[in-house]
């Protein structure tokens, strides 16, 4: 059998960071969300809030551990799969990628463990100073990692010698076009994956009967983090698009399945682009959609593949791919505030919509990978736009090799998430038949006395 | 005026090799004690989880600065390696992933699964241990291929993941209680032997692999000045030897004396390794300088290498001073 050791490579590098996305999109928001629940608890002392936060930093564990195993095989792969990354933007990836290490590094993994088991060794101030250091070293990851890959859609600061890109100007570099946006948009993303995983997994145990404080609190806190974010989500996306249309406009052709450039392009909501035939089957479309959401006018021009025959990315997986984000959007908008209404007006849950609400835990993931998809399959057939084809980069291992240990990653992969969202559900299950009964954690502003040995 | 061209390649090899020391060092006891969950009781393997479990996340990190560091600094060196060693870096790789998710999973799934995921964290632990041997035995043998290679890599593999046996078994002596404690002597007694055929296996294959090495070493009078190296190993290891038959000693004295030992043995065995490739970063083929970044990234992340690395130690330090002592129960509340 005949392997091609590009796509085989590159199906590998889609499953492992595919893989390794979803947790750190988790841990970024949840660290956050644990210092709300930490910081309510110091201010008002009721312990419910505090339940909250050692049901929650289970998760947060777990989830940063699958994202730590998972992100050693990242560093691995630029090595094993893609050396003419390094050869060739090495000198601007490097410093990005060392940096990102460095700050994840420095405070997540260092005081995560105090976090997470020194609750009683450690004074309550040092233990939230604690949260705050994981939470801010988990964002601070995702503006370096984000940096770089904004970088490669849009490049910047910097000039080619003898086939090297070398840094002229650090700071073009890091705030490149594509930069703010897509962290805004990469951070409200995580912010909404989490709070729908609380919301869902809160209202399992709801529809278990539990109505204990701490969980009562958890959701209603993600229910209005997701409310909120969600519409400037929305915004931030569409920002995101326009700043797309400027730097990348290919990628949006492409994700509008648009064929040919002129004014009043009808926005397509359903249709299967023919690469081939140059065209659209089943096209479900809007009169002027696409130049009114895109040039705010109806009669705007935007961009179509027939410019840009031959070096754009392929239609139909990015047309999909961000259908089922916006779709994913829509359906989160109209759960999140149909939820907010009912939580904060008539305090309580009606069924069908806590039915739905347990499935949506995970919208998150589909969002967010669906996002990642669009834009990075939009950036092909480059790797850094207009500078390295993802092809030019390949190393020289063997499709067998990629073939079999991508098998195995696969399916490693799915056995760990089937037990990871297990695990999930049967926390979820466990804490809402103990509801709030357990005994109660440490005491307020210092540590519980125990004997430790050597005192 | 500093040369940086010649003095940041030089820097960073320093930083990676102390980041890989560390990392043998203190992920060597994690995965040590995955492997001792071979012979261990059920109901030893909640203490000895408990002995690592607020350290390991942070300590698998410094594999993440080291190859991250091999991968920014030297990116040439970086590729070559990893694809040199393309299987054996993805059978670490699922051993690592096995190992670090079955530590959280084995906590937290119902109780009925518990054991699985226990003999995952044996499985994984025991991999990723053979896995980094292995590699490590091909990298000193000039990343050679064919049947001989493989023979000696196995060796290395087996050598090396006893050496990581006996840190776990050290480190519980440190960390654990009463009957664990007197079996975790045992233990070492046992792994000593094989550390020691290890590190002689690669003491000697080094020399004998590579004829400049070999010249590096034999050589008078640069022996009297290495001389040191092997002999205070040795010194080392007879002492730990003896220690071995004398603990636990009443009121818990010596008990981090093993695990000392055993780092400084480890210690010493780097900076032979480290004097006989140096300058090369894949042994005889690329240097440190042919290798390395452009000087003025290298720049960029020395300045934040500079400031991070001595706050990570010392942060290190205090963490290692709050879970300090015996291992209690491991919980979050």
């Amino acid at each position: 059998m005949e392997t091609d050791p590009l796509i085989l490579s590159r199906i590998q590098f889609a499953a492992n960071i595919s893989f390794h996305i979803l947790f750190p999109t988790i841990t970024i928001a949840l660290g956050w969300m644990l210092l709300f629940f930490k910081w309510r608890y110091s201010a008002t002392g009721n312990t419910a809030w505090m339940r909250a936060y050692f049901t929650w930093v289970k998760v947060f564990a777990l989830t940063f551990a699958m994202g730590v195993v998972s992100g050693v095989t990242m560093s691995f792969q630029f090595g094993t799969n893609w050396p003419g990354y390094m050869q060739k933007v090495g000198n601007i990836a490097g410093p990005l990628l060392a940096y990102e290490i460095l700050t994840a590094f420095f405070l997540e993994a260092a005081f995560l463990g105090i976090m997470l088991f020194g609750f009683r060794r450690v004074s309550n101030r040092v233990h939230t100073l604690a949260t705050f250091l994981v939470a801010s070293g988990t964002t601070l990851s995702a503006v370096w990692i984000l940096a770089l890959n904004s970088w490669m859609q849009t490049p910047a600061g910097f000039e080619m010698r003898d086939g090297v890109a070398y840094a002229t100007d650090w700071w073009a570099i890091v705030f490149n076009p594509s930069f703010p946006y897509r962290l805004v948009h990469m951070l409200l993303a995580s912010g909404l994956t989490v709070s729908f995983l609380i919301a869902g997994l809160s209202t399992l145990r709801y529809l278990r009967g539990d109505r204990s404080e701490s969980m009562m609190k958890a959701l209603r806190a993600a229910v209005t983090a997701a409310a909120v974010l969600i519409p400037l989500q929305m915004l931030a996306g569409d920002q995101h698009g326009l700043n797309t249309l400027e730097h990348q406009p290919q990628k949006i052709a492409a994700m509008e399945a648009n064929w040919e450039t002129g004014a009043n392009v009808p926005l397509v909501l359903f249709a299967i682009p023919d690469e081939e035939a140059r065209t659209n089957h089943y096209e479900v479309t809007i009169p002027n959609g696409a130049s009114l959401i895109l040039r705010h006018s109806s009669d705007g021009v935007v961009p179509g593949l027939n410019d840009y025959v031959g070096n754009h990315p392929p239609v139909l997986p990015l047309f999909w791919s961000f259908r089922i984000m916006v779709g994913t959007g829509m359906l989160m908008l109209a759960v999140s505030w149909a939820a907010a209404f009912f939580l904060w007006r008539r305090r309580s849950l009606p069924r069908p919509l806590a039915l739905l609400m347990v499935p949506m835990a995970l919208s998150g993931w589909v969002a967010t990978l669906a996002g990642w998809y669009t834009t990075e399959i939009g950036r092909q057939p480059w790797l850094v736009s207009g500078v390295l084809k993802t092809a030019d980069a390949l190393g020289p291992v063997p499709g067998g090799h990629v073939a079999l240990t991508l098998a195995i990653y696969l399916i490693l992969y799915v056995v760990l998430l089937a037990a990871y969202i297990g695990v999930l559900v049967h926390l979820s299950l466990k804490a809402a038949k103990e509801g709030d009964s357990s005994p109660l954690p440490g005491v307020l502003h210092r540590p519980l006395t125990q004997p430790v040995a050597g005192e | 005026m500093i040369d940086w061209a010649t003095l940041l390649p030089l820097a960073f090899a320093g930083l990676m090799g102390l980041a890989i020391l560390i990392y043998v060092v203190l992920d060597g006891f994690d995965l040590g004690i995955g492997i001792l969950f071979a012979v261990a009781e059920e109901e030893d393997q909640d203490p000895m989880i408990a002995a690592i479990g607020p350290f390991w996340d942070a300590n698998e990190t410094w594999l993440v600065l080291a190859v991250g560091l091999l991968l920014v600094a030297f990116p040439e060196a970086h590729g070559v390696i990893l694809t040199a060693l393309y299987l054996p870096a993805f059978v670490l790789l699922f051993g690592l992933i096995l190992r670090g998710v079955a530590f959280d999973f084995r906590a937290k799934v119902p109780a009925g699964r518990k054991r699985r995921w226990n003999r995952a964290f044996l499985i994984g632990s025991l991999i990723a241990s053979l896995a980094e041997g292995y590699m490590l035995g091909i990298y000193v043998l000039g990343l050679q291929t064919g049947l001989a290679a493989f023979a000696f890599g196995a060796l290395v593999a087996v050598c090396l993941s006893a050496a990581y046996a006996a840190m776990g078994a050290a480190w519980l002596i440190y960390k654990a209680e009463g009957e664990l404690q007197k079996k975790a002597v045992k233990w070492l007694q046992r792994l000593l032997l094989f550390t020691v055929l290890g590190m002689a296996a690669v003491s000697l294959a080094t020399p004998f692999a590579s004829p400049r090495i070999f010249e590096r070493w034999f050589v008078w009078p640069d022996l009297l000045y290495l001389s040191p190296l092997p002999l205070l190993s040795g010194v080392l290891f007879v002492y730990l030897w003896r220690e071995t038959f004398h603990l636990p000693k009443p009121g818990d004295r010596h008990a981090l004396v093993p695990f000392l030992c055993l780092a400084a043995i480890f210690t010493l065995g780097f900076f032979g390794l480290a004097y006989s490739f140096y300058p090369f970063v894949v042994p005889d083929q690329l240097t440190i300088w042919e290798a390395a970044s452009a000087t003025e990234s290298l720049g960029i992340i020395f300045a934040g290498t500079a400031v991070v690395l001595p706050v990570i130690i010392g942060y290190s330090f205090y963490a290692y001073r709050v879970f300090g002592g015996k291992a209690g129960d491991l919980r979050y509340d």
